[in-house]
């Protein structure tokens, strides 16, 4: 992207607490949530390897913010790094243990990864149980809780921004594109051989999209007011697949587009509950089926389709 | 001086199969060896254990006189070790040039933080590195390929890169795996050319190979090997008339090579 669109874009992301609804307010945060997500996962997808247990690490970020500031006291500001700090020690680990794994074999490591976290919240009573824990704090600045939509916006936007621009600059740096050497067995065996330490480089970028994942994950908490361990489960996982497919995998923008796109949709069906599940499963599967690189890869179909404009 | 490399009772078992019997031979400095024998023989074999693939079972590996035994593949190729696979590799999604800018990775600072934030410093360094890559491009005769896909490359030239990204690497010992095989005439004269005369001037080189003209044209030394055992080590030229060798590859029709 030029410049001057981020600066446009950066704008409108500015302007928008002024002029939108509540309600749209709420979207653009959900979508700004996701979107962090998204990118992050993609980041992992870039170098070949299929997180499917992604929220695993939302969780990690959310329970450690609640947990410090509900049952500890801890202020909710200084929860939002420790959040990411646990999702990254955690990434650090179970990235060390399974980045040597391929294909299916990591992505069911994975998988069972945040199923175990959302199961361990679930039994212990301390964490919560199965309901979860309610009353979770937000930071207050000059005194004053971020308790409106609009005053929560900025800390999410930050954020976004931030955890974001950092995704999309990592990959144009020479680690960044070192990665891409790490793709397959075979690559990875001529990648070691001029000098790249594969495991440490992997691990490292796990990290990197854990932290921000996790970090992100603190906020989400504190949005909803509480937590519990079907928000971070399984389905929020494949959501953030779905999303980055639909969107479509060959550049940075494809899964940020569709994170986008289907959760302002999904907050549209919202309301009539399974719906959403449906409508992402049947858009998955008709993106997958007629345009396989996703939404990103649409003008580019229709330019060949209808011809270049001159 | 000691030798660039030693290779000393080095074994590689593989549950019953002894791919390597106690192999010790020493490569000197600026040295073109040949690395000879049938299918099976344990050639590829000795080059993963040389190049931190897969440790010896038993022996020991000294670079220059440091024992270098069960490092890691990366740690050996900083140390300056590169080689070449059997089976064509390359980084098949990325350019030509891309691929040897990988290959400069040890000489590399990877300076993350100036990477992020966009430092001039850091964009002169990986305008730098491109530099480099096409020059090492160019002395293999393939820079008007720089921009294509590693992956729709010709047989001929994606030989010629996997050897340009190992060169690339800057190392003391390169360990080519049948540069030859596989390629026309033309194209094999032309690959052995380059390596017996601008990649030797760089590094010292043991290459495998099964053609015995080739070995008799480009090399100084051979070491054969035939079940993991070595049964020749001596000038190249000399290999065709020891009866050791000759009964290794009787009726193996490269011997006419
Ligand atoms: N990873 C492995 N596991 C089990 N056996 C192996 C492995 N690698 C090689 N071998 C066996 O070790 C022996 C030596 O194989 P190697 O590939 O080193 O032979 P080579 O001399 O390179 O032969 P070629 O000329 O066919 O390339 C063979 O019997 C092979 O089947
Ligand atoms: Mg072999």
């Amino acid at each position: 992207m030029t410049v001057a669109r981020v600066a446009a874009l950066l704008l409108a992301l500015i302007v928008l607490p002024f002029v939108a609804t509540p309600y749209a307010l709420h979207v653009a945060i959900v979508v700004l949530f996701n979107v962090t997500y998204t990118a992050a996962l993609y980041a992992v997808l870039r170098m070949g390897y299929l997180s499917l247990g992604h929220a695993g690490f939302i969780a990690l970020g959310a329970y450690t913010c609640v947990i410090l500031s509900v049952r500890l006291g801890v202020s909710p500001w200084l929860g939002i790094p420790a959040g990411g700090l646990v999702a990254g020690l955690f990434a650090w680990g179970l990235g060390a243990l399974t980045l040597r794994l391929r294909g299916i074999y990591f992505a069911l490591a994975i998988f069972a990864f945040g199923e175990i976290v959302t199961a361990f919240f679930r039994a212990f009573d301390w964490f919560g149980g199965p309901a979860g824990i309610p009353g979770v704090p937000r930071p207050a600045f000059l005194g004053t809780p971020l308790a409106s939509h609009f005053a929560f916006y900025w800390p999410v936007l930050v954020v976004a921004v931030l955890g974001i621009a950092i995704l999309y600059r990592l990959q144009y740096t020479r680690f960044g594109a070192a990665l891409l050497t790490l793709k397959t067995a075979e690559s990875e065996r001529l990648a070691e051989s001029v000098g790249i330490p594969a495991a440490r480089y992997k691990t490292a970028n796990f990290v990197v999209s854990c932290v921000i994942t996790g970090t992100m994950g603190t906020l989400h908490a504190q949005y909803l007011l509480f937590v519990n361990p079907q928000v971070f489960g399984s389905t929020m996982s494949t959501d953030l697949l779905i999303y980055a497919m639909v969107g479509g995998l060959a550049g940075f923008w494809g899964p940020i587009l569709g994170a986008g796109l289907l959760t302002a949709l999904g907050e549209q069906l919202f309301s009539v509950g399974y719906w959403k599940t449906l409508v992402y499963a049947a858009i998955l599967m008709v993106v997958i089926m007629v345009l396989p690189g996703g939404l990103a890869d649409l003008p580019r179909r229709l330019r060949a389709h209808f011809g270049a404009p001159r | 001086m000691n030798p660039v490399l030693e290779v000393r009772g080095v074994s590689k078992r593989f549950g019953g199969l002894a791919a390597l019997s106690e192999v010790s031979f020493e490569v000197a400095r600026g040295e073109l060896l040949a690395l000879v024998g049938p299918n099976g023989a344990g050639k590829s074999t000795l080059f993963n254990t040389i190049a931190g693939v897969a440790p010896p079972t038993a022996g020991r590996i000294l670079l220059e006189g440091t024992d270098v035994t069960g490092k890691s593949s990366h740690a050996l190729a900083r140390l300056g070790v590169a080689r070449t696979f059997q089976l064509v590799t390359l980084f098949r999604e990325l350019t030509v040039l891309e691929n040897v800018v990988q290959g400069l990775h040890r000489h590399t600072r990877l300076a993350v933080l100036d990477g992020l934030l966009g430092l001039p410093r850091y964009r002169e360094d990986t305008r730098r590195l491109a530099e480099r890559a096409e020059g090492v491009l160019a002395l293999l005769g393939i820079a008007a390929h720089r921009h294509e896909r590693a992956d729709a490359l010709p047989l001929g030239i994606a030989k010629l890169l996997t050897v340009a990204i190992a060169l690339a690497t800057e190392p003391r010992l390169l360990l080519l795996d049948e540069p030859a095989a596989g390629l026309s005439h033309d194209e094999a004269t032309r690959m052995m050319d380059l390596v017996a005369g601008e990649v030797r001037k760089r590094c010292t080189v043991v290459l495998v190979e099964h053609n015995m003209r080739i070995v008799g044209n480009y090399c100084d030394r051979a070491v054969v090997l035939q079940f993991g055992r070595k049964i020749y080590d001596g000038a190249a030229a000399g290999l065709v008339h020891d009866p050791a060798v000759v009964d290794a590859y009787l009726g193996v029709a490269e011997m006419d090579g």
